[in-house]
């Protein structure tokens, strides 16, 4: 039997575009989704544990209708903890999102967490995705992915340091609080395009591909191709859009009727 | 995209023995057993909801850790329901298991609520097996599974009408009611009642039908050798060997 892959690193290290969906929060309405993402070549679900409610007592019944559809559960976590990191892996992510990450040593703990020795410290369980795997152990870290969040003004200052922390995947750099630590709150799609937040951001992407590393980026379809011109491999957009622009086109019939 | 498979109907398909394993509770206690059920051919999980907790809103996630492994989710249902049926189908299983049913009547109400029209009344919806399948609703009947429990003496009375009903795959001949309703509650081993049963999976068997039975490792040969080809086993006795097991030797350890 073969660890389940992981179809953002695969696409990733192909040199190919990764898109993964946030918006989703009950297994059922992943498992319904599972057909319109394979037939759009989505690649992942976004599952929110920063800010909304994914914890341990749901991440099986989450990540598993993932997996029913091959498509990766990527989960963000809300502590840089390398417990919290492991349990989230040994639940059934297959791919783990730490926020604030803004220097080297942070980078590192997130890759303590997510590794096993020798490459970090990883506690050993009988995790979820590696059930009937004799070697899991051995293939884990292969086929986990770790995105670290570029998104505080000290994150960018750190910059260099942070890129050289090897086995962190992503470098995903986050609008709304890289604004916010820049002194500008407001609206992240809309903070996104003042000009000293979006030059700054536009820097952030072209050292970390200059570094040759993969940059994640978040945005609807108005800011994809900035983000794919400056270079970004992996993409966070939200359900909220689609639903927004399915709604308005259904109502317009009925109103225009 | 294609229907999943129904293990345990292709099993039955096949004149194969179909084994079901009840006593799970959680998604991710079936997930931990997938590799297990996987490497020793158990073909169905069979999910509790006439006596325990499974219902509509735990069934999506219950069905879903028997898909990824390939093994039938078998939902036992608390009434002879034509809306319960099809709302457990919709919700994710492959099987549905209809407690006391009794006459052919009462079969066909479980065909009606299982099946979709023209062969019954199962109501049209976007079923969770479904996603994906386009032509789910053409293709859906050959692959749900549909288990009556013969479990009443009436339900003996009544087997030739019952037997002659289309479209049930499984008729599950079970002890512990059948014995109380022959007033020999608790009493499965009472001579009328094993010669009652023994005579209903005779029957089955001469009608051309598949019976199912409910036993452990004890009684596993008899039920074989009455044609059963359907059977439910609970892991309750394995936790209990295997608990056993390991105190054993904890107890008998010397240094």
């Amino acid at each position: 039997m073969q660890l389940r892959p992981n179809r953002v690193k695969e696409k990733i290290y192909a040199g190919e575009v990764a898109v993964s969906v946030v918006g989703f929060t009950h297994p059922d309405d992943i498992d319904t989704f599972g057909p319109i993402a394979n037939a759009n070549g989505i690649d992942a679900v976004w599952l929110e544990g920063e800010h909304a409610g994914v914890d341990h007592a749901n991440l099986g019944n989450l990540t598993r209708a993932c997996d029913l559809w091959g498509l990766t559960p990527v989960v963000r976590i809300n502590e840089n903890s390398q417990g919290l990191i492991y349990r989230t892996l040994d639940c059934g992510a297959q791919a783990i999102a730490v926020p604030h990450v803004n220097t080297a040593e942070e980078a590192q703990n997130v890759v303590l967490g997510g590794k096993f020795p020798p490459i970090g410290r990883r506690g050993n369980y009988a995790s979820r995705q590696g059930h009937g795997i004799p070697n899991y152990m051995e293939l884990a870290d292969d086929h986990s992915l770790l995105i670290v969040f570029i998104e505080d003004i000290i994150a960018y200052q750190n910059l260099d340091e942070i890129l050289e922390v090897e086995h962190i995947d992503i470098f995903f750099v986050a609008p709304g609080d890289f604004a916010a630590s820049m002194g500008h709150k407001g609206i992240w799609d809309q903070v996104a395009n003042i000009p000293e937040v979006a030059q700054t951001m536009e820097d952030t992407f072209r050292r970390i591909q200059a570094a040759g590393k993969i940059a994640g980026a978040t945005c609807g379809k108005a800011g994809l191709q900035r983000y794919l011109d400056l270079g970004a491999k992996f993409f966070l957009t939200t359900t909220q859009e689609w639903l927004n622009d399915g709604a308005e086109s259904f109502m317009s019939i009925v109103k225009n009727h | 995209m294609q229907l999943r498979p129904n293990r345990a109907k292709d099993k039955l398909a096949a004149g194969e023995v179909a084994i079901v394993v009840g006593g799970m509770s959680d998604p991710d206690a079936i997930d931990a057993f997938g590799p297990i059920a996987a490497a020793n051919d158990i073909a169905g999980m069979w999910l509790e909801g006439e006596h325990a907790g499974v219902d509509a809103s735990t069934l999506g996630n219950l069905t879903r850790a028997c898909d990824l492994w390939g093994i039938s989710p078998v939902v036992r249902i608390n009434e002879n329901s034509q809306g319960l049926i099809y709302r457990t189908l919709d919700c994710g299983a492959q099987g549905i298991v209809v407690p006391h049913v009794n006459n052919a009547a009462e079969a066909r109400n479980v065909v009606d609520g299982g099946k979709f029209p023209p062969i019954g009344k199962r109501g049209a919806y976007t079923s969770r097996q479904g996603h994906g399948v386009a032509n789910y609703m053409n293709v859906a009947d050959d692959y749900s599974l549909l288990v009556i429990l013969i479990e009443d003496i009436i339900a003996y009375q009544n087997l030739d009408e019952i037997l002659e009903v289309d479209q049930i795959d499984v008729f599950f001949v079970a002890p512990s009611d059948f014995a109380a309703s022959m007033g020999h509650t608790g009493d499965i081993n009472h001579p009328e009642v094993v010669e009652t049963m023994n005579d209903a999976f005779r029957r089955i068997e001469a009608a051309g039908r598949n019976s199912g039975a409910t036993c452990g490792q004890g009684d596993a040969e008899r039920y074989l050798d009455l044609g059963a080809k359907f059977l439910l086993t609970s892991i309750g006795p394995w936790l209990a060997a295997g608990a056993a097991s390991f105190s054993d030797f904890v107890n008998n350890h010397s240094r």
